[in-house]
């Protein structure tokens, strides 16, 4: 570390003894840059060029034109797709940020106490993180089966209540989404959380309970103001994961009933295999890079300066 | 001891707290097996036979002897597989650089890679097509394998360069001065540092995988290379109430895989998943 840090800068000598040369990081992200422009970055920006043009799978070479993005944008479901996409990234987002925070809270704090039960919780909440996008639809699916013996309305008949039409009625069918999706993200959330309180120097903690705060205190004083930065860097993230899945959505609901739960990735994906829209798709899939993009700039603002140049 | 009741009401209530939650993340699975452990008639009998009478495995015996579930699973298997060991010799020697090396641009290249696993794939469908379908790439493992890796070089040259950067430089610098270039130093000496790092990524590239379902759904059209996410999708699309318990089962054979990979390297996927995250 050091050696390198006092070497002079003289490229022009070339090799300045064969071990302390500068080597050329290029051969070494050779492959990444090849599979990355290849496989992705080329496609990214054939996005942009086919916006331009009017293309449909059912064939031709399609035409440039400026119709598609004015044509997309100005459709009226567009307005309901976003704000159907709002609702359901933001109950998702709070929901599993505030349960991932709570769980995270109480296992700290039964840990300190050795309580039973902490390892259990984290591996079922991981458990469920683990599972597939597809798989969690049908699985959800099955519990909100409106039948009377449905998993959840069966259980409410049980003790008593009434069933909800949890995927049929288009008031209730976002937030059941909403919470199969909580299910599936909130032990990202949790495990974040709990690496950040872990990080909390406990001395701020000693000061506290020398001025004799209370646990209320010593929580919005202390915990709380030093998990903001992990707060803001994971609710970003859980945003991009939120805003992308579809997978979960489509074998849940399919989008409806209607159009109440299609979310914007969910309506792109329709777009291009439904109507075979290839220009419109490519429209939409730029809005969706540009909102990602957006996110990702402003989490990159959190990352730590020294893996910047 | 007012303390000590205070206590011991926190606790209580942090019983409370994760019995609930217990029940909130578990009830599902639960659920799940239950339903594929059911003939028929006792689907129709709902929470009330949640412990079924007269427990079956018959659900499972008929989707793994069916003709198309296990091609589905061995798809995905070979999908994740080679795509997650592809994806490490890819990412590795990226990795190395972006530990060891001092370059002018390293931060942008790093954030540049980072910027990828933000994109969707849902944003370069249909680019990717097109694109495949002239390299002559639809129906073919190779190319669906090629687009895994690419989905997951980000992530794990971040996460090798995370856990190389924890490997003292001056085991380099030894070897490089015993005469070891700086390929060798990476193949003999980093590498094998790096296995538990390694071993993370390849499983967490092997669940990504396993979990695909944008990309083969894509580009990949005959039944007969469909993975699982795909196959039970299209499995789910053509059923009903009536045959709930089969679905349960093939759902249930689809995760298990995931979840058993999973467990056995929680410990390392855990620091992995949260590196990023907190050094915040």
């Amino acid at each position: 570390m050091s050696a390198r840090a006092v070497r002079p800068k003289l490229p022009f000598l070339g090799v300045a003894g064969r071990h302390n040369r500068v080597p050329s990081p290029y051969p070494w992200l050779m492959p990444v840059i090849l599979v990355m422009g290849l496989f992705y970055l080329y496609p990214v920006i054939d996005v942009f060029r086919y916006a331009f043009t009017d293309l449909t799978l059912l064939g031709g070479e399609g035409h440039y034109t400026l119709s598609t993005f004015a044509n997309v944008l100005t459709r009226p479901e567009l307005l309901q797709i976003l704000w159907v996409t709002f609702v359901f990234t933001a109950g998702s987002v709070i929901g599993q940020q505030v349960i991932g925070l709570a769980m995270a809270l109480v296992v700290v704090r039964s840990e300190k106490r050795h309580l039973f039960g902490t390892t259990i919780l984290r591996t079922t909440a991981l458990i469920a993180w683990v599972v597939p996008g597809i798989a969690g639809g049908i699985i959800w699916k099955m519990l909100f089966n409106e039948a009377p013996f449905g998993g959840l309305n069966s259980l409410l008949r049980l003790m008593g209540m009434a069933p909800v039409q949890w995927l049929s009625d288009p008031d209730v069918v976002m937030w059941s989404v909403v919470l199969s999706n909580v299910w599936r993200g909130t032990a990202f959330s949790m495990v974040v959380m709990y690496a950040a309180l872990k990080a909390i120097d406990p001395s701020l903690y000693e000061a506290a309970e020398v001025d004799g705060a209370s646990a209320r205190q010593k929580l919005f004083f202390v915990t709380l103001p030093q998990l903001r930065p992990a707060i803001l860097v994971n609710m970003i993230l859980i945003t991009i994961q939120t805003l992308n899945t579809f997978d979960a959505i489509i074998s849940l609901t399919g989008g409806g009933p209607g159009r109440a739960t299609e979310v914007l990735s969910l309506y792109t994906f329709n777009v291009v295999f439904r109507n075979y829209d290839l220009a419109a798709g490519s429209v939409l899939s730029i809005l969706m890079l540009v909102i990602s993009l957006t996110l990702a700039l402003i989490y990159a603002g959190f990352l730590p300066k020294d893996d910047k140049a | 001891m007012k303390l000590s009741t205070r206590d011991r009401f926190g606790d209580f209530l942090s019983y409370v707290f994760m019995a609930l939650m217990f029940v909130f993340f578990s009830w599902p699975l639960i659920w799940l097996l239950s339903m594929a452990l059911r003939t028929r008639k006792e689907v129709f009998l709902g929470v009330a036979r949640l412990i079924p009478k007269y427990p079956t495995l018959d659900n499972f015996t008929a989707v793994l002897t069916s003709s198309q579930f296990p091609v589905y699973l061995i798809n995905a298997l070979k999908l994740s597989c080679f795509s997650a060991v592809g994806c490490l010799i890819i990412a590795a020697p990226a990795s190395y650089a972006f530990s060891r090396f001092d370059f002018k641009g390293k931060g942008a290249w790093m954030l540049g890679i980072l910027a990828f696993q933000m994109i969707s794939p849902l944003v370069i469908m249909v680019p990717l097509y097109r694109y495949m379908a002239r390299l002559g790439l639809i129906d073919s493992h190779f190319g669906t394998t090629m687009v895994y890796i690419a989905l997951g070089v980000p992530m794990v040259t971040w996460l090798l360069k995370g856990f190389m950067d924890g490997i003292p430089k001056s085991l380099d610098e030894a070897a490089l001065i015993d005469g070891c270039n700086r390929f060798s130093v990476f193949v003999r000496i980093i590498l094998p540092l790096s296995t538990p790092g390694v071993a993370s990524a390849f499983i967490i590239t092997v669940i990504a995988g396993w979990s695909q379902f944008l990309v083969p759904f894509l580009l990949i059209t005959k039944d007969s290379l469909v993975p699982i996410g795909v196959g039970i999708f299209q499995y789910a699309g053509t059923q009903n109430d009536s045959s709930i318990q089969i679905l349960a089962a093939a759902c249930l054979i689809s995760v298990v895989p995931a979840i058993i990979a999973f467990l056995a390297l929680q410990r390392l996927i855990l620091s992995a998943m949260t590196a990023g995250a907190v050094k915040g």
